[in-house]
């Protein structure tokens, strides 16, 4: 502490010496003003408050007390003008050598500023479209690793999808999808610089790799701007029809002296929701079990299904026991038991400063956390540095850099049905009577070796590691041409190598003499632009203008080589293979080239209307149809201001309105249909259809969008309401259409489609308590979209879309039917709607498959309340998704094995299982019921008989008696079974933050410090369906409403140290 | 300083904006637009190996529909507990890349590909069809590859217009046409594709012969007369040999990692029945010795009951057919000589029935390493393997079951041809205690070709697994 104290004390001689500097301008000393300036509210010192005595160019700046001085030829009386960011600007007549100055914090909606398209900020009230922002502290408090995490609920019209687990990927979509098979995330913007979000390989992966933008520290983020839709966004041209997020980062800007901030935090992880299982039988099948080898050398010990005898201690052998029968009892646990506790430590340190000259901010975050699923780990360092200086009286040139090295040492198992690394996998199929300790203990033996290798062995052996390596930065210059006339040019680059390694050992059941494979891709984002500004007012009016262009350059490359079988164990390189090495490789590039102007005109502060146009020229589009032009325009009017509406109630009143459409470009080489090579055979070559067929007459894709809104504020701002209304339309679509194969190919590039999307957005936020030092805030964000695919092909030949599928569910985009339709199978049903089930008793499937759902939800909604009292600060966000359906693998899986909990009615008499008896003719056997003791003599009598609920085909009601286990796995092939509601209301986090107030502070030396606690994902207050979280998906892609045997999210608690010197 | 800044701007602007011009930019690296006749052909034949020797169709399918093969794990599609997503390899891989791969070798100008490289193309494409109409019946044929939702042809029109596309096959095919690379399968041999070619005229001949008898009987004629002659030892057998991994043969692949298939109790107790000498090729010996003797497994049966059978106390297929260069045989030998038998048995063309009978077992006696001619006359005397004239379909169908061992949708398509042997469903086989008729058609038919799928279902009969097909309905 002491030694904190010394470095605090050289600040301050560091932070008086310029003081003295700025005082040694003025010679004549005359009279001298002892000041402070305070919050009015919570009466701590302001500090870098400028202090300016009107009249003069006298300014001085306040000190890490709120204090300055004025030693100057000024007299008695003179007024000073006090102005600090975020506060109204204040003027005081002084009359005394000592005055103390109250600041009252900025509420007026009016003037409010935000960032918009090319990071221009403007007033809020000149726009005729919703931008959204969030502020740093928003999300780094929450402490997610994938900071898109922490945007959930507290957006309108925004919807974040965690795919699974805790170091997975997140999809995030704006205002429902607008293409059909296209990317629906928005663009990133990070100060200027479009950054990738990619999820690179996710289809083929074994693992979930984490989305490109969650490479960002939500530590680094001043601010993040949404602009939802083309209205907002057309400026941005081809990459807007989807939104846009603008990041801006912290600079040292307004940073007077040198200040250091710290901030440390660490988060505990829970797997939050496993399946349930059932304890009462264990593995097995029709009540048999006895372990020998467990690969069918036994009495069933190659299943790995849980139909076996019933869990109460009668002696068995099982696989730990060497042959002994030992007691055949639950492990309850024994999947849970697997997970353990995440931990995340997160450290960053960051320096700042600023004057009149330059400024800069340079930070270093380190976060290390490792998983719920054993040895796993992510590592993530990020350097940030940004600075400004101004080189000359007109000219400020600057550079931002982000350096971000990602290293994992091995991922979780990831999504579905790899034996070697799927971990839910093989727990869906787990003995609910293994021991988990046997396996941990001994990771060479396992409970089942028809299929599986111990699951520790393959989360120790067979790991997947990752290793990102990101340079995220730009250099760019302001100058100033003439009044009003102002030129920015930048150029800023995305660089980034990530490379996987996969391993897999040898003697994996499955894979038995291992295999290794190293995935490399390299990615390249570079934009520059150069943008003329010009501002103008002439009596009531008011021109804001710009003109710019942008040349945009991407190129991504893979190389994937793999030695399919290891010649020894344990030695990971390409050349210790048996075969030869299975490799592919793939480069892709494209530029465009834009031109692009926008003007705001203003009229009397309230009235605006703005105009935007791009060209875009696009390598991807053949010559003939590359150029593409498109236009905006969007107006506001303040009528509160206009009609002079203001009162006591009515704070401000704005209407809004704006039509815009964007042009889309297509990825790289879609337009000749190319030929494959696949591994030479034989010392020949083999080359193969793509199966697609490519278009050489594309055009750019289209999206129109029209948004209409109300914005207001009441009683002084205590409430205040925002209401979007939005339609938009996306036709022209560059569709990779799933043709029969008959037509030769799998798939058809066509431009074709229309979706439209329409859907209102509710941003409300009031504080219905306001006194003295307590104040509650409620945040209430509502948002419904509707979308309807109208449009496939324009010949109306082609009814449905595949965009994804898993376990026999296709989502489709199919015409009349809201965007992600789960297509699957359906029970045989008869006219009443009753399952038609055949003579066996066993449900029948409908020949003809059926839409079972959509994945779109109805409405999203949060709620965060804000309670503050004084410094301390409690919040909690509530966030509901309503409507939609799930296809659930996990159900569809641990119903058939038996593991989950619903599979228990009817299992033995306790549970309501039937009593009937088998005869066998042949090689019949009949089931029948035993009712009034009609069983003949000596028959065995079977009490886990179930009827399932149905008809037979002549309409009588099923009477045919199934064992549990035939009755559990009916409906394995029928997809309708295990469809769901993905409606769910979710407390996602709960906030408690403590702002230690600044004498306190100072008294430890420190300049400012707070505690935050944060608790996220902590329970489910109403969900539909069982065993998985609703909100998993399989990757960020388009084909979302499937899951299958996802890793389980977590419930995270973290604890946050700030502190500022 | 903003002149500077100008000229630096100017300078990134040249930089960054280079020579190469869009369309440049645009050219695919990845893959060539123009691909080479040798390296489609290489192509098409590996994957239609895989195709007909795979899983999906093969033993994970049909295999087990004929009851050569068993699943001992897994028994759903032993129980035909299937959906209309269990056949879509066959159709999927059969259209979009070896029909079309074999269209762009048809479709290339004579100095891009010779006419040996098109009859060949023909040939290959004739089957693939041929595989195609014989699983699902009424399949997009005449507007295959051609249309975006192309309607389906009847088997009529189907098994008439390969006849066709064969007849054009071998004029196309001639010693002097040129030669031929990357034919893997015949290295080259053109006069063995010509016999191939017959040999295939003369499988569809009896294909349509319950139903058209007249076309059929031309079509044998035809095909026997053409000079070229037929598949006429077992090294014209039609096969592909597999290579060490990872392009082992599929089977072998498979049991690299998984175990849940044995050989059928159908099987072997018809081959024990008969004291077949192919028994211990097609079958290994329990790998619990005390067992001591080939044990098959019971088709049909629950999870369950599979399983108690025990692991080690069944049979897995030979290892003849289990090792990573096991061929994939196609076409073979003795298939022909069993088509010829039939042929004369039905008075198509002249011979002598038995003869070609004992010849046809004899090849594929010959085909599984058995050449001792004791041994082969030993088994040809029995009572039970003797051919009997009264019912060919009885002698030949049985015999041809046994020898089509490993080719499962050709066993399937003739077992429901000849209907001999008579085989009875598992107990736990869920279509009401029949065995299935045909592949439903996959799913995405019905969202990506509707239509014409409607219309496909309405001339043929419900999708359904046992609806008979044309060739079938006697």
């Amino acid at each position: 502490m002491k030694k904190k104290l010394n470095r605090y004390a050289w600040f301050c001689i560091l932070l008086v010496s310029i003081g003295i500097k700025a005082q040694e301008t003025e010679s004549l000393i005359q009279s001298k003003l002892d000041g402070t300036v305070i919050d009015a509210v919570t009466k701590e010192p302001i500090i870098g408050a400028s202090v300016n005595i009107k009249g003069t160019k006298l300014g001085v700046v306040t000190d890490l007390d709120g204090k300055f001085i004025f030693q100057t030829a000024q007299k008695f009386p003179y007024t000073v003008i006090v102005s600090y960011l975020g506060y109204k600007k204040s003027e005081v007549i002084v009359n005394t050598n000592s005055v103390v100055i109250d600041l009252t914090q900025e509420q007026n909606v009016l003037s409010e500023v935000v960032v918009t398209a090319l990071g221009i900020t403007k007033e809020k009230k000149s726009l005729g479209y919703t931008t959204q922002a969030l502020k740093g502290k928003d999300l780094s408090d929450t402490k997610e690793t994938n900071f898109m995490n922490s945007l959930t609920g507290k957006l309108a019209g925004v919807r974040i999808t965690n795919s699974q687990g805790d170091m997975g990927s997140s999809r995030i979509i704006i205002r429902g999808e607008t293409s059909i098979a296209g990317n629906n995330q928005p663009l990133f913007v990070v100060d200027g610089v479009p950054v990738d979000n990619s999820q690179l390989n996710f289809g083929g992966a074994t693992r979930d790799f984490k989305n490109a933008v969650a490479d960002l520290n939500p530590q680094d983020i001043e601010t993040l701007t949404v602009l939802k839709g083309p209205n907002a966004a057309a400026l941005y041209g081809s990459r807007a029809a989807h939104g846009v997020v603008l990041i801006t980062t912290k600079s040292g800007k307004n940073q007077k002296g040198l200040g250091i901030s710290f901030s440390s935090g660490i988060t505990l992880s829970q797997v939050a929701t496993l399946p349930s299982f059932q304890n009462s039988f264990g593995q097995g099948s029709n009540g048999k079990f006895s372990y020998v080898d467990g690969k069918g050398g036994g009495v069933n010990d190659g299943v790995d299904e849980s139909w076996g005898p019933k869990l109460d201690g009668r002696l068995i052998p099982q696989f730990y026991s060497n042959g002994e029968a030992v007691p055949f009892v639950a492990h309850p646990n024994n999947v849970k038991d697997f997970f353990n506790t995440g931990f995340t430590f997160d450290n960053s340190i960051s320096v700042a400063k600023s004057d009149d000259k330059s400024d800069f901010r340079l930070g270093v975050n380190n976060q290390k956390q490792t998983g719920t699923v054993p040895n796993s780990e992510v590592n993530k360092t990020n350097f940030t540095i940004n600075t400004n200086y101004q080189i000359s009286k007109n000219i400020k040139i600057g550079l931002t850099g982000n350096y971000i090295v990602t290293d994992a040492p091995a991922l979780p198992g990831g999504p579905s049905g790899n034996r070697a690394a799927g971990v839910m996998l093989q727990f869906l199929w787990f003995g609910r009577q293994v021991d988990i300790n046997q396996l941990r203990n001994n990771r060479d033996v396992n409970w089942n070796n028809s299929y599986y290798s111990n699951p520790y062995w393959n989360a120790y052996y067979n790991t997947t590691s990752q290793q990102r390596n990101r340079l995220i930065g730009d250099v760019h210059l302001d100058a100033k041409i003439a009044d009003g006339l102002n030129f920015k040019f930048r150029t800023g680059v995305d660089y980034y190598n990530d490379r996987r390694k996969y391993e897999i050992k040898y003697g994996t059941n499955g894979t038995p003499f291992g295999s290794y494979a190293e995935d490399a891709y390299t990615v390249n984002e570079q934009n520059t632009e150069g943008i003329f500004t010009y501002t103008k007012k002439i009596n009531d009016f008011s021109l804001d203008a710009l003109a710019g262009f942008n040349i945009r350059n991407h190129s991504d490359a893979n190389n994937y080589q793999k030695a399919p079988r290891l010649a020894v164990p344990d030695l990971y390189t390409l050349t210790n293979s048996r075969d030869a090495l299975t490799s592919s490789n793939s480069y892709s590039k494209l530029r465009v080239y834009s031109a692009y102007a926008s003007a705001q005109l203003g009229y009397k502060n309230y009235a605006y209307l703005n105009l935007t146009a791009r060209n875009d020229w696009s390598s991807t589009l053949p010559s003939s149809n590359r150029s593409f032009f498109y236009p905006s325009v969007n107006g506001s009017l303040v009528l509160s201001e206009a009609l002079n509406l203001k009162s006591n109630t009515l704070d401000f009143l704005k209407l809004r309105g704006g039509w815009s459409e964007v042009g889309n470009d297509a990825d790289p080489y879609q337009l000749a249909t190319v030929y494959n090579f696949q591994t030479a055979f034989d010392g020949n070559p083999i080359q193969t259809s793509s199966q697609k067929k490519l278009n050489e007459n594309l055009k750019p894709e289209k999206t129109r969008s029209t948004e209409l809104g109300i914005e207001s504020s009441f009683w002084k701002n205590r409430l205040h309401f925002d209401v979007a209304y939005y339609n938009t339309n996306s036709f022209d679509q560059i569709l990779e259409i799933k043709t029969t194969t008959a037509s030769g190919y799998n798939s058809q590039l066509i431009n074709a489609g229309k979706i439209n999307n329409h859907g209102i957005e509710i941003q409300l936020d009031g504080n219905p308590i306001q006194i003295e030092d307590f104040k509650w805030n409620v945040g209430v964000n509502y948002s419904r979209n509707i979308s309807k695919v109208e449009i496939l092909d324009y010949d109306k030949k082609i009814k449905n879309y595949t965009i994804g599928s898993s376990g026999g569910v296709d989502v489709l985009a199919s015409v009349g039917q809201a965007y992600g339709a789960l297509y699957g199978t359906a029970y045989l049903r008869d006219a009443s709607g009753n399952i038609v089930v055949g003579a066996n008793g066993l449900p029948k499937a409908d020949s003809q498959k059926k839409v079972l759902g959509h994945y779109t939800p109805d409405y999203l909604a949060g709620i965060t309340n804000t309670l503050t009292y004084k410094n301390l600060e409690l919040s909690f966000l509530v966030d509901a998704s309503v409507g939609g359906e799930i296809f659930s693998g996990t159900n569809r899986t641990g119903t058939y094995t038996g593991v989950l909990a619903e599979t228990l009615p009817g299992r033995d008499a306790a549970n309501g299982g039937l009593n009937y008896y088998v005869t066998t003719t042949g090689t019949t056997n009949t089931k029948t019921l035993v009712s009034g003791g009609n069983a003949p003599s000596g028959a065995v009598i079977y009490d886990d008989g179930m009827i399932f609920k149905g008809v037979y085909a002549d309409g009588t009601p099923n009477t045919s008696v199934l064992s549990a286990q035939e009755y559990y796995k009916a409906s394995y092939n029928i997809s309708e079974a295990y469809i769901y509601s993905s409606t769910f209301v979710k407390l996602r986090e709960i906030k408690l933050a403590y702002n230690f107030n600044k004498k306190f502070a100072r008294k430890l030396g420190l300049d400012g410090a707070s505690i935050t606690a944060v608790g996220r994902n902590l329970l489910f207050i109403y969900k539909d369906v069982p065993n998985i979280d609703p909100e998993t998906a399989f990757n960020t892609g388009n084909a979302q409403g499937l899951e299958s045997l996802s890793l389980p999210t977590t419930r995270n608690f973290s604890l946050n140290v700030n502190l500022k010197f | 300083m903003l002149k500077k800044i100008a000229y630096i701007t100017l300078f990134a602007l040249t930089f960054s904006s280079c020579s190469d011009t869009l369309d440049d930019i645009n050219k695919n690296p990845n893959a060539t637009e123009t691909p080479l006749a040798p390296y489609l052909l290489t192509g098409t034949l590996k994957q239609g190996a895989d195709l007909y020797w795979g899983d999906v169709n093969n033993f994970n399918s049909s295999l087990l529909f004929v009851q050569h093969w068993a699943k001992i794990q897994y028994t759903e599609p032993d129980r035909y507990d299937v959906s209309n997503a269990s056949f879509t390899s066959l159709w999927n891989t059969g259209y979009a890349t070896l029909i079309t791969d074999l269209n762009t070798i048809l479709n290339f100008s004579d100095q891009q590909a010779n006419s040996n490289y098109k009859g060949i193309a023909l040939t290959l494409r004739s089957w693939t069809f041929l595989l195609l109409t014989d699983a699902y019946g009424n399949i997009p044929y005449k507007e295959a590859g051609l249309k975006v939702t192309p309607t389906y042809n009847t088997q009529k029109e189907v098994y008439t217009g390969l006849l066709e596309d064969l007849k054009q096959a071998q004029s196309l095919l001639s010693l002097t046409n040129g030669v031929v690379a990357g034919d893997v399968a015949y290295k080259g041999d053109i006069s063995k594709w010509k016999k191939l070619v017959n040999s295939l005229r003369l499988r569809i001949a009896l294909r349509i012969s319950d139903k058209e008898p007249a076309i059929a009987k031309q079509a044998a004629i035809d095909a026997t007369s053409d000079a070229a002659g037929l598949i006429s030892n077992n090294n014209d057998t039609f096969k592909f040999t597999y290579a060490s991994s990872p392009q082992q043969n599929p089977a072998s692949a498979w049991f690299e990692t998984r175990d849940d298939f044995r050989i059928s109790k159908t099987l072997v107790d018809k081959l024990n029945e008969l004291s077949d000498p192919r028994l211990p090729v097609y079958a290994q010996l329990p790998s619990d010795a005390s067992v001591g003797k080939y044990v098959g497994g019971a088709n049909g049966l629950s999870n369950s009951d599979a399983n108690s059978q025990g692991f080690a106390k069944t049979s897995k297929p030979g290892k003849y057919f289990l090792t990573s260069t096991s061929p994939a045989v196609i076409v073979s030998y003795s298939e022909t000589l069993f088509n010829l038998s039939e042929a004369v048995a039905r008075g198509y063309i002249a011979g002598n029935a038995e003869l070609l009978y004992k010849d046809a077992i004899t090849a594929s006696l010959n085909q599984f390493g058995i050449t001792d001619s004791a041994t082969i006359s030993n088994y040809l005397n029995q009572a039970t393997v003797k051919y009997d004239a009264t019912n060919y379909a009885k002698s030949i169908g049985t015999q041809k079951w046994i020898a089509f061992y490993g080719q499962g949708l050709d066993a399937f398509v003739e077992w429901r041809r000849l209907d001999y042997p008579v085989l009875t469903a598992g107990p736990a086989t869920v279509l009401d205690g029949k065995i299935p008729s045909r592949f439903f058609y996959p799913g995405t038919e019905q969202s990506l070709n509707g239509t014409s799928y409607q219309n496909a279902v309405t001339a043929q009969g419900k999708d359904l697994l046992t609806t008979k097909l044309w060739f079938d309905a006697k």
